[in-house]
């Protein structure tokens, strides 16, 4: 009894302290992890005042599929395949997040899908939403959890018969809670835009003695610019096909200069950058700025706008000349053109080159094509794209195709620009085939040109530009501190939690349940001395002449 | 919500308050006498630990999820350490009659619950997620409750010298099955994969019939010895 005492003592004594540890300890203790996917956030970017990308940096809340989601507390989770431009436009102003998994493969899916694909990322990139977006790649979990909150919503429409029957609907439906991790969205103060710019001089010692006078910079020019797509609906490498066609036609004319004896009459100029149409052509519009007086004597500008659809659509086999105005006869738009038919005809099969006529629309703040900027400024210019349309959601597309048509392709396309380019430029016949033996393009050429990320990627592009041409300089288009042309947004990797929850009339529901049942067991312990006397007289016939003076006791100390 | 179902799963446990106070404890005072269980039990698993620790090798048999047969019998062999234990409560708390027993199997019960399933449910039912398992794994607690008292009794009926000389081997049988549960009922389970809804159920059952049992043997002694 003593021992017992003191022990007691101790705990008396230790309680409140072990307490205290104990309970800083369950403070810490983070509730059990939830199922986690990587997602990517859609890319963020200002343009002239507009911004894309919601700025909203993270999601905490419910999920729902994209039949019964109706208020911003919502956050739809669902397949970028099931998805509806109609949808999105309701969603991107009225959810409160938008969570899209990715299909497995895009070459599984057919050519409607696809095409719906990549108008939705066109959307997406030409209205402002409200909601965050956020891509999650292809899960099998995601893709349950999306089945699950799809199923529980269509059989909860399907079968609200009775009161009963939605009731218990509704207790068991399960529900998600999706998270999508903090972080904030800054903006990036170091926002630029690389350009890079280089010159093919024509070599000194090959050129006629009563041509060298000026230094060759009275020739006229012949510029060639491209884009590289630095991202897309979110940050990834989309497939860069004008600045792997740019490169190679560099690498090509740098190597004919410099083993045949012919000399151009033209210089040749490459001017890459990294703004494209999503950033509105800002690279040439700053390099036109600070260059002006340098383009001087154009023979014409050649833009390269999306050579091949990296997503191919349909069997469209075309290649298309976009123009601001109708070209003259004899002018060199007219003459090239009819050089690029030529050589089309010649080395492939069934490309079709078309002229495509589209004015400027000066009152648009975004622009159509490159060579508008250069029209603009009254330079004799024309883009040379796959597309017809400017407004062709394939211009923006990150999704790529299989790399060996998308590589056969630009081949094919390129041998065609060079060759055209080539009797342009030495006034030979388009069918004499410059780029055959020595100088033919190959795959191997054009391959490496794929992996070119940006132009500040490795020094890659810088290294190439100076290998095969002179003046090479690389200018930078930062963002005006007060009133920004453009911004981008640093972002930082995010997670999205996906949580199993009820809701909360479940709770309620499990609280009467068990309402109930401790109901029961308080009445089972009430009657328990009554069940215990029953037993006790089970027990008294067979062993006969015992006495039982214990139930009444145990009952009186049940009244007290 | 979710500190409301941590609430729930909570409330599930009452039945721990239940059986003190209604069972008369409270009125004899036998708070600290339960306590002092729960710390009997507490010495007891930390030297079933300790064996565990040093005898067994740790395979991977209950992390897999696959049923090893052995390893659980060894396992179990550990726990007739809780039998002593129960003799250690039994012969060192003093009490009388029926609420000696009912303060060993609460305490013990009541220190198994704290210690084994607190910090799950404090951690786990209080979360974003949402599961079964801590509305289960309460329910199992009140299973467990009836199990310990159980235990309790056929302890002391173990121990006492005028018991029935035909009813002994019995209550041995029946506290090798209580020991052993593990392995048969566990393994059971296991092979007719059953949900753990029914899971629950049956242990529920078992415990039942053995209560039952132990509370026949039970009443015949107590009323030939008169408490």
């Amino acid at each position: 009894m003593n021992e017992a005492d003191s022990f007691a003592e101790i705990f008396r004594g230790g309680l409140p302290h072990c307490l205290l540890i104990v309970l800083s300890m369950l403070l810490i203790c983070s509730p059990v992890m939830p199922s986690e996917f990587e997602v990517i956030s859609m890319s963020k970017f200002d343009l002239n005042g507009q911004h894309f990308g919601s700025r909203v940096p993270s999601i905490s809340l419910e999920a729902r599929s994209l039949y019964s989601w109706n208020t911003s507390r919502h956050c739809v989770l669902t397949r970028l395949t099931d998805l509806s431009i109609h949808d999105f436009d309701k969603l991107r102003q009225n959810a409160g997040g938008i969570i899209l998994m990715l299909p497995s493969n895009m070459l599984d899916l057919d050519v409607e899908a696809r095409e719906l694909i990549t108008i939705l990322e066109q959307s997406m990139l030409t209205y402002t939403a409200v909601a965050p977006i956020f891509f999650a790649p292809y899960n099998k979990d995601l893709e349950k959890i999306i089945d699950d909150i799809t199923y529980t919503t269509t059989d909860n429409v399907a079968q609200n018969q009775t009161a009963l029957s939605q009731l218990i609907v509704t207790v068991s439906a399960n529900r998600y809670h999706v998270n999508v991790g903090g972080g904030s969205i800054v903006a990036n103060k170091n926002s630029k835009v690389p350009i890079i710019h280089g010159e093919l001089i024509p070599n000194q010692l090959a050129l006629k003695p009563s041509e060298t006078v000026g230094d060759g910079q009275k020739l006229p020019v012949i510029l060639i610019t491209a884009n590289l797509k630095t991202f897309g609906i979110y940050n990834d490498y989309p497939a860069n096909a004008d600045a792997a066609v740019l490169l190679v036609l560099m690498e090509l004319f740098s190597k004919m200069h410099y083993t045949t004896s012919m000399a151009p009459k033209y210089r040749l100029r490459f001017l890459l950058s990294d703004a494209g149409v999503l950033l509105n052509f800002q690279g040439s519009k700053k390099w036109l700025e600070i260059d002006d007086n340098a383009l001087q004597n154009v023979e014409f500008v050649l833009c390269l706008d999306t050579i091949t659809e990296s997503l191919s659509l349909g069997a469209d086999n075309a290649l298309y000349m976009h123009v601001s105005k109708p070209p003259k006869e004899k002018t060199s738009i007219s003459n090239f053109f009819k050089l690029l038919k030529a050589a089309a005809e010649k080395y492939t099969n069934g490309l079709t080159v078309e002229g495509v006529h589209k004015k400027i629309n000066l009152a648009d703040t975004k622009l159509a094509w490159e060579h508008e900027r250069f029209s603009i400024k009254r330079y004799p210019s024309f883009t040379l794209s796959s597309v017809k349309s400017p407004r062709s959601p394939i211009r923006t597309t990150i999704f790529k195709n299989d790399e060996r048509l998308f590589v056969e392709h630009t081949l094919n396309t390129s041998r065609v620009i060079a060759e055209a380019l080539a009797s342009y430029m030495y006034k030979v016949d388009p069918i004499s085939s410059v780029f055959d033996g020595q100088l033919a393009i190959k795959e191997e050429n054009l391959l490496p040109y794929f992996g070119v990320k940006s132009i500040l990627h490795n020094n890659d592009v810088k290294d190439a530009f100076e290998k095969y041409l002179n003046n090479v300089k690389i200018i930078y288009d930062k963002p005006d501190g007060r009133d920004p042309e453009f911004m981008f947004y640093n972002e930082n990797d995010v997670k999205l939690n996906v949580y199993r929850v009820k809701p909360a009339i479940f709770d309620l529901f499990l609280t009467m349940v068990i309402g109930v049942y401790l109901l029961a067991v308080f009445l089972a312990i009430q009657y328990f001395p009554r069940f215990y006397d029953e037993v006790s007289k089970l027990t008294k016939e067979e062993p006969a002449g015992q006495q039982n003076g214990h139930s009444s006791e145990r009952l009186r100390m049940k009244s007290h | 919500m979710t500190l409301y179902h941590f609430g729930n799963c909570v409330a599930l446990l009452t039945p721990y308050y239940f059986t003190y106070k209604y069972s008369g404890l409270s009125e004899y005072g036998a708070f600290w006498k339960c306590v002092q269980a729960g710390g009997i039990y507490i010495f007891t698993q930390l030297c079933k630990m300790l064996v565990l620790a040093t005898f067994f090798y740790s395979d991977s048999s209950s992390s897999s999820g696959e049923f090893n047969f052995f390893a659980e019998i060894f396992r179990c062999s550990v726990d007739i350490a809780d039998l002593l234990g129960f003799a250690l409560i039994l012969s060192r708390i003093p009490g009388k009659g029926h609420s000696k027993l009912i303060t060993a199997g609460l305490g013990w019960a009541t220190a198994e619950v704290i210690l084994s399933r607190g910090i799950m449910l404090w951690v786990g039912a209080r979360g974003t997620e949402f599961s079964w398992i801590y509305i289960l794994k309460c329910l199992e607690s009140n299973v467990l409750l009836v199990q310990h008292i159980t235990t309790a009794t056929l302890i002391w009926l173990f121990t006492r010298h005028d018991l029935n000389k035909a009813l002994k081997p019995l209550v041995s049988l029946m506290l090798a099955v209580t020991v052993f549960k593990g392995v048969w009922l566990e393994g059971m389970l296991h092979i007719l994969a059953i949900g753990p809804w029914l899971t629950v159920a049956v242990k529920a059952l078992v415990a039942a019939v053995i209560g039952f049992c132990t509370l026949h043997i039970y009443s015949g002694l107590a009323q030939q010895i008169g408490i």
